[in-house]
């Protein structure tokens, strides 16, 4: 993992103490709330429906055991003892006190961890392949690429005032577990005819009211341009994008309106003129950044162990959930343990501040000391030893956290919706709930197969509707919340928008629907093939048929 | 400004030092419960409240005060926006955490 130097530190503790400064000074009056918002949205505190939200970055989803340990100790300490982990792969706490968070800023400086860039409209955290460096399909590990960018771009003057917030994501894998084609800019690391590595780059993803998939802009940049070429993107986006409507103004409207074809002319004409060796780091820096992230050391063992064999044998929970939360480790003898945060009935991606601490101890015993987050709201131990597994999954029971759910139809995304947040249309949670309740039983689960539900509570779709197999978006009418149902849409390498299968549904009957989708699904699938697939074969109409004919 | 609207309306903030959400009383306090808020039965009353609230804004007491139209029901006042009647009521979801009485106050499920 990469560690702060004396300049990360240094600038860390000097913004810690100029919002304590700034919070005295709007406490005493001195400063008021609209001198104050864009200070506090710039360190991650937002003003929600019920109380403060503090968004914390997890820079692209990685933490070490000593940073979860302090989060779960934030949760007891200044909030009510939980967090939600995020879409961004990032941690929100919903009730934080005004007068607390420069101590809480101050807490998670300890541990090498800020708030800056949660918000506003300047490049947000940096997300990546939550299984990066570890995992079997991957050509190079993103990590470093991911912290060069969060260094360049944190503070960086020309891009703090965009036309409109900025998301980045990385992966190096074939495939695509980061979403980058919903991305502001995607990068994908790959190898070109020679053989080298390089990025493909697209622009101008997104979601919200206007879903688009990133157009490619580069199908091959040398790995070593990357800061010099989106610095070419940036300029042309704070040049042409559109400031004087906050609903046109993401980069996407502006790829859109110029044509993917002549955005591209203009990024690399943009290209040309930059004095490159100006702006990409000294080799020596990257290789400095890169050496943080350097494998463990793994111990040289066969891929096969015999204790974690007989286990799967003997024990069929066991067996279950390794099916589903296990993945390839790239090293022989370990794997990729994926935890779900998506409890029968209970709140995608939170955590108890007991749950946190568990998984902290897990990943320092079993993981090398690390843990991620990943976009879909569950957390992952990536470097555990097979002959651990057991182990590990045995704790994980102890403390709730050992469902066999993970890319099932409980699994679902959901933003906190109106439950928390102050431009949610509808609630969000309570459906997810639903849905989880309803579709919950472990054989039907597992008879339906990989299933992603994902739920936003306004247009904003920061829980990713559009990219749902079935997406579910809540909107109000008349003082009564509806919901908005989508199909087709994903997030993977065959990126795609989910369609509006027709009128909405009331939130007592959003479950019903829901289940007549699966079950149209499970009843009319030929062998084993996917939803994604089913849908894209057949297309809505058995689906319309099922739902609107029976409500 | 007060809104023109027929209806009684109740002021209604987010205190600055934790965001809670509170309502002005006739006593000029600003309390949790929408119930024991004062009602403002005209145009010239509503703009009474709001001289209240943009004096708990510059006593940094209060966040972005506004007039919230109500309706006065044998349960109590009811906000008649469908986003007023949740946020009134507090997270729907998480009460083993949310309705902890841990010093902070407590939402009714």
């Amino acid at each position: 993992m990469y560690r702060y130097d004396e300049f990360d530190a240094t600038f860390v503790r000097e913004r810690v103490k100029q919002f304590r400064d700034q919070v005295e000074r709007r406490v005493k009056g001195e400063l008021t709330e609209e001198q104050f918002r864009p200070l506090r949205l710039m360190n991650g505190l937002y003003l929600q429906l019920h109380a403060y939200m503090l968004r914390v970055a997890v820079p692209y989803g990685t933490l070490n055991s000593r940073q979860m340990n302090q989060l779960a100790m934030i949760a007891d300490k200044y909030d009510r003892g939980y967090g939600h982990f995020t879409t961004r792969q990032n941690i929100q706490y919903n009730w934080p006190r005004l007068p607390d968070v420069p101590d809480i800023l101050s807490d998670l400086a300890v541990v090498e961890m800020h708030a800056i860039q949660t918000s506003g409209n300047c490049i947000r955290n940096v997300t990546a392949d939550q299984w990066a460096g570890v995992a079997a399909d991957e050509i190079e590990d993103p990590r470093p690429y991911a912290e060069l960018m969060r260094q360049w771009s944190s503070l960086h003057p020309e891009f703090s005032f965009l036309p409109r917030k900025f998301k980045i994501a990385v992966t190096g894998a074939t495939a695509d577990r980061a979403a980058i084609a919903y991305h502001d800019i995607g990068l994908r690391l790959k190898r070109n005819a020679q053989g080298e590595i390089g990025f493909e780059v697209l622009v101008g993803g997104g979601m919200g009211r206007t879903p688009m998939l990133a157009a490619r802009v580069r199908d091959w940049l040398p790995k070593n341009e990357l800061l010099a070429y989106l610095e070419a993107i940036m300029r042309v986006y704070n040049l042409h994008g559109r400031r004087d409507n906050k609903y046109k103004a993401r980069i996407k409207i502006l790829v859109h309106e110029l044509g993917a074809e002549e955005f591209t002319r203009q990024v690399e004409d943009e290209y040309a003129r930059i004095d490159a060796p100006q702006v990409l780091p000294p080799e020596q820096e990257f290789a400095r950044i890169a050496a943080y992230f350097a494998p463990p050391a793994y111990d040289d063992m066969p891929d096969e162990d015999a204790d974690f064999k007989q286990a799967l044998a003997d024990n069929r929970e066991f067996s279950h959930w390794v099916e589903r939360s296990l993945a390839t480790h790239r090293q022989p003898g370990y794997a990729i343990v994926n935890i779900s945060l998506k409890p029968i009935g209970g709140v995608p991606g939170d955590a108890s501040s007991a749950q946190m601490r568990a998984v902290a101890e897990l990943a320092r015993t079993y993981s090398h000391d690390e843990i991620r987050v990943t976009h879909e709201q569950n957390l992952v131990l990536p470097n555990v030893r097979k002959h651990d597994v057991f182990a590990v999954w045995q704790a994980l029971k102890e403390h709730k956290l050992a469902d066999s759910n993970l890319g099932l139809v409980t699994d679902i995304i959901s933003c906190p919706g109106l439950d928390y947040c102050a431009l949610a249309t509808a609630r969000s949670i309570p459906i997810a709930q639903d849905i989880s309740k309803r579709l919950g039983d472990m054989k039907r689960q597992r008879e339906i197969g990989d299933l992603k539900i994902k739920i936003s509570g306004c247009i904003n779709a920061c829980g990713h509707h559009h990219a749902g197999h079935i997406g579910i978006l809540g909107l109000e009418k008349r003082g009564e919340e509806y919901y908005q149902i989508t199909l087709g849409g994903s997030g993977d390498e065959n990126a795609s928008v989910g369609e509006i299968i027709g009128p909405g549904f009331s939130s007592e009957t959003v479950t019903d629907a829901v289940e007549a989708i699966v079950d149209t699904y499970v009843a009319q699938r030929q062998g084993d093939e996917t939803f994604l697939s089913f849908y894209r074969r057949v297309g809505a109409e058995p689906f319309k048929e099922a739902v609107y004919a029976t409500h | 400004m007060a809104k023109k609207t027929k209806g009684p309306q109740v002021l209604t903030g987010n205190l600055l030092g934790d965001g809670m959400v509170v309502f002005l009383g006739p006593d000029g306090s600003w309390r949790n419960d929408i119930d024991t808020a004062q009602i403002a039965r005209s145009q010239e009353d509503a703009a009474t409240l709001e001289t209240e609230g943009a004096d708990a804004v510059r006593a940094s007491l209060l966040v972005d005060p506004y007039l919230v139209e109500v309706e006065e029901t044998e349960n109590g006042l009811v906000p008649v926006e469908f986003r007023e009647r949740r946020r009134i009521s507090g997270p729907s979801v998480n009460l083993e955490f949310n309705s902890r009485a841990n010093g902070q106050p407590a939402f009714a499920a």
